[in-house]
């Protein structure tokens, strides 16, 4: 059960940081977003 | 179009961000999804059948916890014994270990189960930070075999959260929270527990279910570990390690005794002697390439296990094992383990000829020197 509510809780912010990645205007900003998009879509699908 | 430009600023770099992610996870992803096939293992002469953890606990059949039992049985009476290897799968010399023997041993009196894979998720990754090789390779008789390189604890794919504090559920005893992942302070599990406690549940159930007389767990440790080229011994099990120990030394391998600590829960020379009728022993080696102290980890450190800088700590007294030039190589751990076992299971068959355990088809230490880990594979 716990794995499911931290499941939905990466979910969360991996949709948070996808906005980021497209409402953010700092170039940097948009890299940053992009890089930690890689682990929480790994950890989200539980592959890593 | 410009309105849209304003609502997402620097569309185009997004998106090409978003693609090159897409490109990292396709690249990633299926290295990281093959680690979960399991080393291919050669069923040797001496095995009779090939089964499943999940025989002796259906709760963890089809999962990624569920791994092989090899069962090696010499159709004649006598005892049974089991050899864990890959309770932690960055300690290669116990899985190699437990591969030698269901590819080459013959048993010649009792039965013998061999899980080389004992943690199976703990194989599917590395640790972070680590930066250690996912693989290693070594060349064998029938030619180049690749083996997994693993972490010490099960994968966070198959058990999260870890918990801020691991309090092992018989006796309470509170560890770091990512011991929770840890095969080896499991024991003896439980059912509907986690992850790792269903995987260490079975491997009690396999023992109670085939009344299994030796359970020997093969570890490796740093060079810098106290509890090193040693065997640990359950009080119950201890006549018949001092009589293996006091044989191999005869036989010029120098090893230490130590006592399975009655206060240290969780692991398998505790409570596999605790909880079943089992003569529980664990035996280290020293792997240099799991250590602290070490420098660039790399196929040539985990099967060569030199060294500059654990040259350096043991020129300042910081090792409690010899270490030289010649370090510490993946043939001198496999072949005190191979040693190791083979002395336990004589000292046990001298204490109780009826439960005898006996097998051959495996060289000696100095053969396995002379010849390397090679041939054998």
């Amino acid at each position: 059960m716990i794995t499911i509510i931290y499941r939905l809780i990466v979910a969360l912010a991996l949709v948070l940081v996808a906005v980021e990645l497209f409402t953010q205007k700092s170039a940097k900003l948009k890299i940053n977003a992009a890089l930690v998009l890689v682990p929480l879509v790994l950890r989200a699908l539980m592959i890593a | 179009m410009e309105t849209d430009q304003k609502k997402l600023p620097g569309l185009p770099l997004s998106a090409g961000l978003l693609a090159l992610v897409v490109l990292v996870l396709v690249l990633v992803a299926p290295s990281d999804l093959a680690m979960r096939k399991h080393d291919f293992v050669r069923k040797g002469p001496g095995v009779t059948e090939v089964r499943m953890l999940s025989d002796w606990f259906p709760g963890i059949k089809g999962g990624r916890g569920d791994t092989e039992v090899y069962v090696l049985d010499s159709g004649k009476p006598g005892g049974s014994a089991l050899v864990l290897g890959g309770t932690h799968a960055n300690e290669p010399a116990g899985f190699l270990t437990a591969i030698v023997l269901v590819e080459n041993a013959r048993p010649e009196a009792g039965k013998l189960f061999v899980i080389p894979f004992a943690n199976a998720s703990a194989f599917t990754h590395t640790d972070y930070m680590e930066g250690e090789p996912r693989r290693f390779t070594i060349e064998g008789a029938s030619g180049a075999r690749t083996f997994r390189f693993g972490s010490r604890a099960t994968s966070p794919a198959d058990q999260w959260p870890d918990p801020d504090i691991y309090i092992h559920a018989s006796s309470g005893q509170k560890l770091s929270g990512s011991e929770t992942r840890n095969l080896n302070r499991a024991y003896p599990g439980r059912p509907d527990g986690t992850f790792t406690e269903k995987v260490a549940f079975a491997i009690t159930s396999l023992i109670k279910a085939e009344k299994v007389d030796v359970s020997v767990d093969l570890h490796e440790a740093s060079p810098e570990y106290p509890v090193i080229n040693a065997i640990v011994a359950h009080e119950r099990a201890m006549k018949v390690a001092s009589i293996a120990v006091l044989n191999l030394e005869f036989d010029g391998i120098t090893i230490g005794l130590e006592p399975s600590p009655q206060k240290l829960r969780g692991l398998s020379h505790r409570e596999l002697g605790d909880a079943t009728d089992t003569f529980a022993l664990l035996m280290e080696t020293a792997n240099p390439s799991q250590g602290r102290l070490r420098g660039v980890t790399d196929e040539a450190l985990i099967l060569k296990g030199r060294d500059p800088l654990y040259l350096k700590a043991k020129a300042l007294g910081r090792l409690f094992v010899p270490f030289d030039e010649k370090g510490s190589p993946v043939e001198a751990r496999v072949g005190r383990h191979l040693a190791g076992l083979a002395a336990i299971f004589s000292a046990y068959t001298e204490e109780k000829p009826d439960r005898a355990i006996l097998f051959s088809g495996l060289p000696s230490y100095d053969e396995l020197q002379a010849t390397g880990l090679g041939k054998l594979f």
